[in-house]
């Protein structure tokens, strides 16, 4: 039974993935893209957490973690650029 | 939360001593720490509040939690029905938490409720600037805020 | 016997919360594609995506059932939880800097004008503001004129 689910979650999760995905390249101005980045970082997470599961090896979870922490730092980090530097009308 | 630092000191004491790292023996350990600071300590001003803290924590993150999952139906029903119903706004919030910690839970759990996200705080710490989904009445999202403000408050102070 | 009803349960709640997060993190995209603005799609990224990915969590804690297990779910879910508010919040906030525009049926902004563009600070609503500033120095004492003053002014707060 759980196979089944999994299977059905991961085909789930990658329709989001696409689906950010079209937003990203359509997304009109740069902070969009950067919220969709974001949230690819988070599906990511959701993504090792299925494998995980999938695989039987809990190791994956450290991965998991670390991405989630560098994701944050990129969107604060991108935040930052927009803010203070950089072009100021999208191009 | 000094008592919740001893509370935590005391459950890691009970896992020491028995043995049993494991999250089953951690509870039992915190259990009885609470028990035993909130009984047998309520005289010790430190601690005197202690017993009815727990509970409150504990009804404060069921009532988050409950928040959460109805702000995420919400979400789906915006997601899933045309968006010509939305009432997007934004609204000045005057802010009674002041110090950074309380500002930045109240801002988080605000993004993390019913059709609310905090964009920014004033520089003079003032007020907080929320995004609204459905702005009917903005008199009545502000006190909807400060009534999770208050609740949130009532559990740090 | 029991057992197996045990573990039965386990596997039904693991499957159950996979497929939970799943769906919530699919609404989190949709909700992106969808929305028409910045800020709205941040609503559905923030919330749905915090969620989702925790409820994935859950899942994974309750699969394996270790306490270091546990310990990491629990860890990334907080972080999770804790990080994407304020990732929301700094993005917004380049998004107004940069001049990302708004849906053009925004019922009301207060935010409008209220940036400095040149310092970066950000000013309060005059009926926000303190009235004097040795009020500052006694903390209870502010509180109580800026929750009364909503009510009286409430008349004028058209003008910005």
């Amino acid at each position: 039974m759980i196979d089944i689910v999994l299977w059905i979650s991961l085909a789930i999760m990658c329709i989001a993935l696409v689906v950010t995905f079209i937003r990203l390249v359509l997304g009109p101005t740069l902070p969009d893209r950067v919220v969709m980045l974001e949230l690819m970082a988070l599906l990511s997470v959701a993504f090792i957490g299925l494998y995980s599961i999938k695989s039987g090896h809990s190791a994956f979870l450290d991965v998991a973690l670390v991405l989630a922490l560098t994701a944050f730092l990129a969107a604060i980090g991108f935040a930052r650029y927009l803010e203070k530097g950089g072009l100021h009308d999208d191009d | 939360m000094n008592g919740l630092t001893w509370n935590i000191m005391l459950a890691l004491i009970w896992v020491g001593m028995t043995g049993n790292f494991t999250g089953s023996g951690m509870a039992i350990g915190f259990l009885l720490g609470y028990l035993l600071l909130g009984v047998t300590l309520r005289d010790v001003p430190r601690f005197s509040g202690y017993i009815r803290k727990v509970p409150r924590v504990v009804r404060f993150v069921f009532f988050f939690l409950r928040e959460l999952v109805v702000s995420n139906l919400r979400v789906a029903y915006d997601v899933l029905t045309p968006t010509d119903y939305m009432r997007p706004g934004v609204i000045a919030v005057p802010l009674d938490a002041h110090t950074d910690g309380e500002i930045t839970l109240l801002a988080n759990m605000i993004s993390l409720t019913p059709g609310s996200l905090s964009l920014d705080v004033s520089t003079d710490r003032r007020v907080l600037y929320v995004h609204m989904m459905y702005l009917d009445d903005p008199e009545q999202a502000r006190e909807q805020i400060k009534y999770f403000e208050s609740r949130l408050l009532e559990l740090l102070r | 016997m029991t057992t197996d009803y045990v573990t039965f349960g386990l596997e039904l709640a693991t499957a159950v919360f996979m497929l939970v997060g799943a769906l919530f993190m699919l609404l989190a995209g949709l909700g992106a594609l969808r929305m028409p603005d910045l800020l709205m799609r941040m609503h559905a990224t923030t919330k749905a995506g915090a969620l989702g990915s925790g409820v994935i969590m859950v899942a994974v804690a309750i699969h394996f059932g270790e306490a270091g297990v546990t310990t990491r779910a629990v860890a990334i879910t907080l972080f999770i939880m804790l990080t994407s508010p304020v990732a929301a919040h700094v993005i917004a906030r380049a998004g107004y800097f940069t001049g990302t525009p708004m849906w053009s049926r925004i019922v009301r902004d207060e935010l409008k004008g209220k940036y400095d563009r040149d310092n970066h600070t950000l000013d309060t609503p005059p009926r926000y503001k303190l009235k004097a500033t040795a009020d500052e120095s006694t903390a209870p004492a502010p509180d109580a004129p800026s929750e009364s003053q909503p009510e009286k002014q409430k008349p004028d707060d058209s003008t910005p």
